[in-house]
């Protein structure tokens, strides 16, 4: 991205676009110029890229039940109700079932009309009930609680102890690839925001796994030692 | 948002996306719900108003997957400038936009950024933030305000009680201040 200055009023432009501080005609002006003029669209994609940055504190993990929905209300295509059906168990497992349920039967009237077909679906008001695991095996105990609300986790283990190595936490959802919840210290409990991938797989009844790793963790994103602990998450109402 | 890599991934699933391949749609939700999730509750706190705002980006996502470039600009942004615009679609929607007088003088403490949340923010984001931070308390809340409730100039000044000359140059002065701290 270039850095060039543009003149002062540009780049103002570029900004005001940016943050929606201008309206109407002068924002359509602004919004055609981004097609013709290179340094003017560099400095806008700049600005927004500030513009992103103010939701530095932002992130929660939604509930299961939102994907339920936006995947109903994707376009039918031709692959079968069995499909729909098995793509949306296959990922929230177990949660959110009355939403779920509603998604599926609209998803069913949306497999069956062919063509474009966007069906809204309410968001269920189930309530976010936090989620526990006791995860056992041959060595030690891990609990581990996490609040779909703010996407944090709290983890503790008892009874481990890997020498040079930690142990790290990891979600396997029902497609089989593990996700890593983050490294654990096994001397002390910790805290902290689920990283996004992992966090998504979260739901009642996902396995929950400890391996053996080195310092810092899993070089490869997947265990690479051995697992020692498993365990179930399950919904505390 | 963390590495070159991650950005790559998401410019290249955002490619699939626009060729109709749910697979790589279902990646992005999962790597990137809990940001967009939060981009939405910023401007809509109530839960199911964001959770509605949600799901309409992602829905545009879907159909609007192709009008990204990659050589214009971070994926990340792209979904978070559509997220953040589907969240303000639907906070005009409700007709009544938070009808709070705008302060000139100082801003509401609680916009401020905690340590916490800056230390899972990125460089990016703490560099944004330690500059808003230089910047006149009264100034960076109009340019909050106007950003998170989709305040355009006219609409500042009149919840200010202020000329627009008066909000125009104050938010210019700002904004070049922003870039001169930045760059």
């Amino acid at each position: 991205m270039s850095d060039t200055m543009l003149p002062e009023d540009d780049e103002l432009l570029a900004a005001e676009l940016a943050f929606g501080l201008i309206d109407g005609e002068e924002k359509r002006v602004a919004e055609e110029r981004l097609a013709t003029d290179r340094n003017f669209a560099a400095a806008h994609s700049r600005w927004q890229d500030y513009a992103a940055a103010m939701f530095h504190d932002a992130g929660e993990a939604p509930r299961p039940s939102v994907w339920s929905a936006i995947e109903a209300r994707l376009p039918a295509n031709d692959l079968g109700r069995a499909m729909v059906l098995r793509s949306t168990l296959r990922w929230w497992q177990g949660g959110a079932a009355a939403a779920c349920a509603a998604a599926l039967v609209l998803g069913m009237v949306a497999v069956q009309k062919p063509e474009r077909v966007f069906v809204r679906v309410p968001v269920a008001q189930a309530p976010i009930a936090p989620m526990v695991a006791v995860l056992t095996g041959k060595q030690g105990l891990v609990t581990v609680s996490f609040d779909p609300a703010s996407g944090r986790m709290t983890s503790a283990a008892s009874g481990l102890a890997l020498g040079d190595h930690v142990p790290e936490l990891w979600v396997i959802p029902a497609d089989g690839k593990p996700r890593s919840m983050g490294v654990m210290n096994a001397a002390a409990p910790g805290w902290g925001k689920v990283p996004t991938q992992a966090a998504a797989a979260l739901s009642a009844g996902v396995t929950l796994a400890v391996s053996v790793e080195p310092v810092g963790g899993s070089p490869t994103g997947l265990p690479t030692g051995p697992v020692i602990l498993t365990g179930k998450m399950a919904a505390t109402s | 948002m963390n590495s070159e890599d991650d950005r790559t991934t998401l410019a290249l699933m955002l490619t699939q996306v626009s060729t109709g391949d749910r697979n790589a749609f279902e990646e992005i939700y999962r790597r990137t719900s809990v940001k967009l999730f939060g981009v939405c509750l910023r401007i809509l706190p109530v839960r199911q108003e964001a959770e509605e705002a949600l799901q309409e980006a992602y829905i545009s996502v879907w159909q609007r997957a192709s009008s990204f470039d990659a050589a214009r600009g971070s994926a990340m942004t792209w979904l978070i400038t559509l997220t953040r615009n589907r969240a303000i679609d639907r906070l005009r929607a409700k007709g009544k936009i938070v009808t709070a007088p705008v302060e000139l003088a100082e801003e509401l403490p609680d916009d401020a950024p905690d340590a916490t949340s800056l230390i899972e923010a990125s460089q990016d984001e703490r560099r944004l933030a330690h500059c808003m931070s230089t910047l006149d308390g009264g100034d960076a809340g109009l340019i909050r305000r106007a950003f998170f409730e989709g305040l355009t100039y006219p609409d500042l000044a009149a919840r200010a009680s202020a000329p627009l000359g008066t909000i125009k140059s104050r938010i210019r002065r700002a904004l070049l201040k922003l870039r001169e701290c930045l760059s």
